[in-house]
């Protein structure tokens, strides 16, 4: 069978001495920066792209990849000890976890944690490898219509799930996707948007821009908040849950996993969605609902598996299409772009080896990841206790490293200065930076795909609706708005995206 | 409301003054037409779309209002930036561990908490780790001392 093969090619791939150590750095690495409240996994990616220049790709990718699952296991860990989330996406989390902690059930919560993680993660890397072949065969008969209506509806999507305003969110799409243009034009070789500057020849350097937004924007702003004493729930005891626990949550496990997984592939999704839905389902459907906010475990349960599943699943457009549907994917691809190797459907064919070993690491990770986080729970705690003003020079120290040795490019460690004060003023001004950071890797592929189609079809723009699929998509990114500026929905959506 | 705190009025002038330098650069590029576009046509599309957005989100706030922005607190951001440009101007000259010492020395600066013998320990382990690895394990082109 096809899918055993594959994933025998997998496995062959990720069970190597070598891919075996990038995994666990990489889920290791993940399960602190999740543990961290001050660093999340955007900003880990990004300084561990240069080092991932140096590795191979297959390995690189692995690595990269634990972070971010990785890094939904650590979150979980805060958010119940210490009722501050580690990562955005287990914010609900602290709801019945830390309640569940304050009542002596601090293990059990971690336990269950872990245990929903670990079921969605293998259910999600199944999902994964029987989804993604077909779907990547569907995106190989793509022209360039198709496709820059995927980008549209994909753009449209992350704009839809940002916090705050949408027309904020449009307008940095559009500015990152004009970010995105600066440089040598391929088609014409004229130099756009350099200034003049050399520098600029090869565009604005993506790791300079990622880091300066999610490194030193961001720690910037997280030194304006006073640091707070730590308040750690004292005793976590026994790890593992009951088997009543056992049987109340995996219902809830469940519906996270299958929820989590839906939502982790469509664009704009992820982590973070998942797993505020999977809290909001789990309070209508549960029986009996009412020990919701006071320590009920299938409150754990659910979002953990959610998330773990989303972030697994938000893998398969990435890999199938190109196409990022979180900051976190458009890292990624930046990643499979510093090995030279463009995102899309081929890499499945081209480099079979490349994206089953990934998928077969997860399955690795995260086994990896529930040796790692039950036993040494403790361990992860005492990071909890590095004080943020040890950690943000050393934050600041790895961006800058790392910006420069991309291209051993003075000028992009001065392109990091320039946009961390423009991430800054974005922050300031409630201008959420993942629909710029997503309009920016995708600025130079929508523009060829547009000056493509239109060149085949004489510069009619007729031709993004008279093909059925590249039709689907726009009257999809349609809907997507339209919904979006109903009132009722919008009322909706602003308390489901409060924080 | 005070209209000169409002986020959306100033959120909506950045587009703006983005919108425009981008029309005013893509100018100069030859636009081409639909069948066949110069590298002109999408920049110039994108400009004069983020200038309308920027329009319309100033409109609103005049109109509707918006929150207020936070208090600035320019010391931190400003200490950071510095510290990343100190890093750019004294890497190739001074190599690895004399410009990493400064950097985390500056950048120090950015928070009140920061206490003198903690970050001069910090510096000094940050420097060392980093040689360790990015020279050592993974080999990245740095120069470790000043070469003179």
């Amino acid at each position: 069978m096809d899918l055993l093969s594959n994933i025998a090619t997998g496995f062959a791939v990720a069970l190597t001495a070598q891919n075996i150590l990038y995994c666990f750095i990489g889920v290791f690495l993940g399960t602190v920066v999740g543990v961290l409240p001050g660093i999340g996994p955007v900003t880990t990616v990004a300084m561990l792209l240069p080092i991932s220049f140096t590795l191979e790709p297959v390995s690189a990718m692995i690595m990269l990849a634990g972070i971010y699952y990785g890094a939904q296991y650590g979150g979980s860990t805060t958010a119940i000890l210490v009722n501050i989330p580690g990562e955005a996406s287990s914010v609900v989390t602290t709801i019945d976890g830390h309640q569940m902690a304050r009542r002596g059930r601090a293990g059990p919560a971690l336990g269950i944690a872990a245990i929903g993680s670990f079921f969605a993660g293998c259910v999600a890397t199944l999902l994964i490898s029987l989804a993604a072949p077909p779907l990547a065969a569907i995106a190989l008969e793509f022209g360039p219509a198709e496709y820059f209506s995927l980008m549209v509806c994909g753009l449209v999507a992350a704009v839809v799930l940002a916090h705050g305003s949408v027309i904020k969110a449009i307008a940095m799409v559009v500015l990152g996707l004009l970010l995105g243009l600066a440089g040598t034009d391929v088609n014409s070789g004229i130099r756009r948007f350099t200034f003049g500057f050399q520098g600029l020849a090869d565009g604005i350097e993506f790791v300079a821009l990622s880091m300066a937004i999610y490194g030193i924007a961001e720690v910037a702003h997280n030194l304006e908040r006073k640091e707070n004493e730590v308040q750690i729930a004292g005793h976590i005891g026994r790890v593992w849950p009951s088997l009543s626990d056992m049987r109340r949550s995996f219902p809830a496990i469940l519906r996270g996993t299958g929820l989590g997984s839906i939502l982790g592939v469509l664009p704009g999704g992820g982590a973070l969605l998942a797993a505020f839905a999977a809290y909001t389902l789990e309070k209508k459907v549960a029986r009996p609902p009412r020990e919701f906010g006071h320590g009920d475990i299938r409150g754990v349960a659910a979002p953990e598996s959610a998330n773990n599943a989303g972030a697994q699943t938000s893998f398969v457009p990435m890999l199938t299409l190109g196409i990022p549907s979180n900051p976190t994917m458009a890292m990624m691809i930046g990643a499979l772009m510093i090995h030279g190797i463009s995102p899309g459907p081929r890499v499945m064919t081209d480099r079979p080896q490349l994206f089953w070993g990934v998928i077969a690491s997860m399955w690795i990770g995260n086994l990896i990841l529930v040796v790692l986080n039950l036993p040494l729970v403790g361990l992860w705690v005492r990071f909890l206790r590095i004080p943020y003003r040890l950690l943000y020079p050393a934050i600041l120290g790895f961006c800058c490293i790392g910006t420069y040795v991309i291209n051993s490019s003075i000028f992009d460690v001065f392109v990091l200065a320039f946009f961390s004060m423009f991430g800054y003023l974005c922050l300031k001004l409630d201008c959420e930076p993942a629909p710029l950071i997503l309009g920016f890797v995708l600025g130079p592929m929508m523009e060829e795909n547009l000056r493509r189609a239109l060149l085949i079809s004489r510069g009619d723009p007729i031709v993004f609706v008279t093909e059925p699929i590249s039709l689907g998509f726009l009257i999809a990114s349609v809907l997507l708005l339209a919904v979006v500026a109903a009132p009722a929905i919008r009322a909706k959506r602003e308390e489901a995206l409060q924080e | 409301m005070n209209v000169r705190a409002s986020k959306d009025l100033w959120a909506g002038i950045m587009f703006l003054g983005f919108a425009v330098v981008a029309v005013l650069a893509a100018r100069g590029y030859s636009m081409g037409t639909a069948g066949r576009m110069g590298p002109g046509y999408f920049p110039m599309a994108l400009g004069v779309v983020l200038g309308l957005l920027g329009l319309l989100i100033v409109a609103r706030a005049l109109i509707a209002g918006s929150g207020a922005i936070s208090a600035l607190q320019l010391r931190p951001l400003l200490v950071l930036a510095g510290a990343v440009a100190l890093f750019g101007l004294l890497i190739e000259r001074l190599g690895l561990v004399v410009t990493l010492l400064a950097v985390i020395a500056v950048s120090a600066f950015a928070s009140r908490e920061s206490r003198p013998l903690e970050t001069a320990a910090l510096a000094a382990a940050l420097a060392a780790f980093s040689v360790g690895i990015f020279v050592y394990a993974l080999r990245l082109p740095l120069t470790i001392w000043p070469s003179f």
